[in-house]
């Protein structure tokens, strides 16, 4: 599960190494890498608006 | 802290200050704090944006050369750097993340009118600003008045052209002034390159935010949301002036206010009516109804030779009071006082060969408005 | 009507199916009925593009009257009234009529043949997607010939502008948008059941050319967001026609909410009008450095990146219509973190050129005017999307120089290296070089003198889409002014060249470049009306 999210993140960013990729890609559990897409999406927009909050504040 | 900001802007500003003719390269640096800490954030962007510019054409431009194909360059086949990719994105970032910070700290400042020493609502309107100095009982309209022939070319413009008012937005220096903006049609946005105050006017909605001026001046601006026709002819002028100078300018047009609102109450002489209706009507209804009443029909109705307006005097007045639903034609119950509405209605009655020698009284108007 | 492809070419026949003659056809339909019912995906992408460039043209002369009116302060051409019209009716053309059928152009006629498919997935649906197309921008180009004239609100049509003030002819504007919009929903589904579904056996969606990839994206973007425009036009339409209040403070409605709608389809809609063409030059940049693309991978990645943070800023278009602080911050730094991943892509390009071998054919000069000038174009993003710094350029020239560099030195050049690169593929020719040269110079000299000197003309303090101006702004006006005619005038060399190439030229073999390398440089040049009948052996390259 971790190596999902470590791609997952790697895609975030838009940096990922061939071999890797090829791993991933071959994989039996797409379902996987969606569920993962979805929360770091989601934790991804929440950690933006927490540091607006936090910079309006502050 | 105040050293390095003065530093900063001497050394950003200096490339600017190759002299050209009198128009202006860059965005001002304005006389607000605020204006200022935008123009650094702007120059501060501006210089990083051309350095990763350099680096990056640079690299490109010298790839062009020195690995063209005709001069023998045999293609390498790298296609991958792990480390050099996470570098050049982590990089980026943590510039933006640097940009982030003095960003954000200006855009709080400019989020917080609190304290403020006078408030001002700006009203946008089809095609020109209402100000009203709340708690003071002075408003007026602020209308385009460059002359129509110098729009069309028939006369030399001035140096001003398309940014002179007959009412300028008169503002103290060094108060912090509090802007209330919103709009009585469709979305406006008023603006002043020279305060970096810019804001949109939402039809029933109040948009809050404030400046507090250096330097007097006279700063100009125009509206920056497209609102229809004349969206290029509703320009800002501020005249921003002395705390004493303010005071006692405020105090005359209190005023004159007063005087005007007991001016509804007397007889009005045809003459004088007729003087401040050509007034009213240059300032305010000449966009759409044109010079000399032609008016631009469908849209704009005739005034000049208008059957209907002739005949029918209530009807006349009730339109300009309370507007044409459906229409362009706005009510001007709010916007004019009832001595303006007098006098611009017996002044298009009896212009251009309309001559119904009637004479509307501002009392009998102020009694209809009240309804 | 243009002979394309030529009738001396063979209808049938592909390099792996010499055997076999699939014949699916009983009769075909001669003259204009041919193309009325084609269901070919490269006659329907010829469709696309040739309604494309003459709508291209229809913008453009727009953009002239709106270019001629402003060479000089004062009003001489045309009144205010009108010239708003002209700059709405610009902008909706370029970008709904122009940009995005070239794009589904290029995507019909290449995608199947870099995937190793005999067509699209939805043959039919295809046909109908491309007529939906004519009908809506006749109706749309209609109503300036409407009493009252036709959209005059600005392609972005805020409320209660283009609702309670707006001339008669809105609600066929509404409905124009509305078929153009159904139209790309379908196309893209089209697209993405054709690039699932049909790719030739061992081409894994990673060995899968940039331009395929991002044409997959692009479609879902499509998908997320017409029908939000839809239903944004849907409640304009209610709003002016049955009563309703959705964007009328005074019945307890927002126009507010009109732009979040508005942006939340209008920000996806640029990416969709950018992503295609980083396909392309993704495909051209390869091929002329004869040199794989550095980081394809990333690329893709980067892609999928752009799309997914491109829902996430819509309201840096709006930084100035009273958002809460917190609102405003979010979006600052959402916009500032996309500026990533579209870096990261520039970056890759130039890579790509290190250390290759390089050759400057007419798509390659055309691909590396895109490089520089889209990144100064992503400069001016940059700047622009710091809010405080973005309550001086909004609404002003400087917002006009960004996006049109953007998406003319941008898009539209991706646009014309993608016609260069494969209209030999298309022909059976290449494109005479020399003409096309003067034709890639005078454009660049073009865009630029037009678009540069607005820059200054918005930081100097000149408000968008005003048919008259302070005599301050007059020099930058005039410059641009005569850089648009001039861009204007060498577009027709476009058309000269297009237009001599599909007569004639230097005879193009399959693989009419030394350094292509997808599938599409396997068939025959012109390729054959129908290719790929039987699936290709589909090798893996060393990427």
């Amino acid at each position: 599960m971790w190596r999902v999210i470590k791609s997952v993140l790697a895609a975030l960013i838009g940096v990922q190494k061939n071999q890797q990729r090829e791993e991933d890609f071959s994989s039996n559990k797409p379902l996987a890498f969606v569920v993962a897409a979805v929360t770091v999406t989601l934790i991804f927009v929440l950690v933006l608006i927490g540091i607006a909050l936090l910079a309006a504040q502050g | 802290m105040r050293a390095l900001r003065y530093w900063s802007t001497y050394i950003a500003v200096l490339p600017f200050l190759v002299p050209t003719a009198s128009y202006a390269w860059n965005m001002p640096i304005g006389v607000t704090d605020v204006s200022g800490d935008i123009y650094r954030l702007h120059m501060t962007i501006f210089w990083i944006c051309v350095a990763i510019g350099l680096l990056v054409f640079g690299a490109m431009f010298y790839s062009l050369f020195r690995y063209r194909h005709a001069k023998g360059a045999k293609a390498a086949h790298f296609h991958e750097n792990t480390l050099v990719e996470v570098l050049w994105t982590a990089i980026p970032v943590l510039i933006l993340v640097a940009m982030a910070v003095p960003a954000t700290a200006t855009l709080k400042q400019m989020y917080d009118p609190s304290d403020a020493d006078l408030d001002v609502m700006i009203t946008g309107q089809q095609w020109r600003w209402r100000y009203e100095y709340m708690g003071e009982n002075v408003a007026f309209t602020s209308s385009l008045s460059t002359p129509r022939v110098q729009i069309s070319g028939e006369e030399k413009r001035g140096e001003t052209y398309l940014l002179d008012v007959d009412n300028p937005l008169v503002l103290p220096v060094n108060r912090k002034v509090r802007f209330l903006m919103t709009s009585d049609d469709v979305i406006h946005s008023w603006w002043v390159p020279e305060l970096a105050v810019k804001q949109d006017a939402v039809p029933g909605f109040i948009n809050e935010n404030w400046v507090r001026i250096n330097e007097p001046g006279i700063y100009r601006g125009q509206c920056a949301e497209l609102c229809g026709m004349d969206h290029g002819f509703m320009p800002v002028v501020v005249h921003a002036i002395e705390e004493k100078a303010f005071d006692e300018w405020i105090a005359e047009r209190k005023a004159a206010a007063e005087k005007e609102i007991s001016g509804i109450d007397r007889d009005w002489k045809l003459a004088e009516l007729m003087e401040r209706g050509q007034a009213t009507y240059e300032a305010i209804c000449v966009s759409c109804h044109q010079p000399g009443g032609k008016g631009s029909p469908p849209a704009f109705p005739a005034l000049a030779g208008n059957e209907q307006l002739i005949a029918d005097q209530a009807w006349h007045l009730d339109r300009v009071i309370n507007g044409v639903s459906g229409a362009a034609m706005p009510a001007f119950r709010d916007t004019l006082n009832p001595v303006e509405i007098a006098a611009v209605v017996t002044y298009t009655r009896n212009a251009w060969g309309n001559d119904t020698g009637d004479v509307v009284q501002p009392s009998v108007v102020a009694e209809q408005v009240d309804q | 009507m243009a002979k394309l492809p030529p009738k001396s070419m063979p209808l049938h026949s592909t390099p792996a199916a010499a055997d076999g003659q699939l014949n699916t056809h009983t009769a075909l339909p001669k003259g204009v009925m041919r193309w009325v019912l084609t269901t070919n995906h490269k006659e329907i992408g010829t469709l696309y593009l040739l309604f494309s460039l003459s709508m291209f043209f229809v913008g453009g002369v727009f953009a002239l009257v709106v270019r001629a009116e402003l060479f000089q302060p004062g009003l001489q051409l045309i009144d205010p009234e009108f010239f708003n019209q002209m700059t709405t009716m610009h902008g909706l053309i370029m970008v709904f009529a122009a940009v995005m059928p070239a794009f589904t152009g290029l995507a019909n006629w290449m995608i199947p043949l870099q995937i190793g498919a005999p067509d699209m997935a939805l043959p039919r649906l295809n046909n109908f997607s491309f007529w939906l197309l004519p009908v809506a921008f006749t109706l749309l180009l209609s109503t300036l010939l409407m009493p009252g004239g036709g959209p005059n609100f600005g392609w972005t049509f805020y409320a209660p502008l283009s609702t309670t003030y707006a001339p008669a002819s809105t609600t066929f504007f509404i409905l124009a948008i509305h078929i153009a919009g159904i139209s790309s929903i379908l196309g893209a589904i089209n697209i993405i059941a054709t690039i699932l579904n049909m790719r030739a056996p061992g081409m894994r969606l990673m060995d899968m050319p940039l331009f395929v990839w991002t044409w997959l994206i692009t479609a879902f973007l499509l998908i997320a967001v017409m029908p939000v425009l839809a239903g944004v036009i849907t409640m304009m339409l209610m709003d002016i026609n049955f009563g309703t209040n959705f964007f009328n403070a005074a019945g307890g409605g927002d126009p507010v909410l009109f732009q979040h709608l508005f942006w939340f389809f209008g920000h996806p809609e640029v990416y969709i009008m950018i992503l295609p063409a980083f396909g392309i030059v993704s495909a051209i940049i390869p091929t002329f450095a004869r040199k794989p693309l550095f980081g394809y991978t990333s690329m893709v990645y980067a892609t999928a990146a752009i799309a997914l943070l491109s829902f996430l800023v819509w309201a840096h278009h709006m930084f100035l219509v009273g958002l809460p602080l917190v609102a405003e911050l979010f979006f600052m730094y959402s916009t500032m973190l996309i500026a990533v991943p579209t870096g990261v892509k520039v970056f890759n390009w130039v890579t790509t050129l290190f250390r290759g071998s390089i050759s400057f054919e007419p798509p390659m000069l055309f691909a590396l005017a895109f490089v520089v000038l889209f990144t100064i174009g992503g400069f001016s993003g940059i700047m622009l999307a710091i809010a405080p710094a973005d309550f001086q350029y909004h609404d002003t020239y400087f917002v006009v120089a960004h996006f049109h560099y953007v998406l003319v030195p941008g898009a539209i050049f991706a646009i014309m290296a993608g016609a260069y690169y494969w209209l030999p593929k298309w022909t059976g020719h290449y494109p005479n070089e020399r003409l096309a040269q003067w034709h890639f110079w005078l454009s660049v000299i073009g865009v630029n003198l037009t678009f540069f000197p607005m820059h200054f003309a918005g930081l100097a303090g000149m408000p968008r889409r005003i048919p008259d101006y302070a005599l301050q702004f007059a020099d930058f006006n005039m410059v641009s002014s005569i850089g648009a005619f001039f861009f204007g005038t060498s577009q027709l060399l476009f058309v000269i060249v297009v237009v001599i190439c599909v007569r004639g030229g230097k005879k193009a073999p399959a693989k009419a470049w030394e350094g292509a390398e997808d599938l599409e440089w396997s068939v025959p040049s012109p390729a054959p009306l129908h290719t790929f009948e039987r699936p290709p052996k589909f090798e893996r390259s060393t990427s």
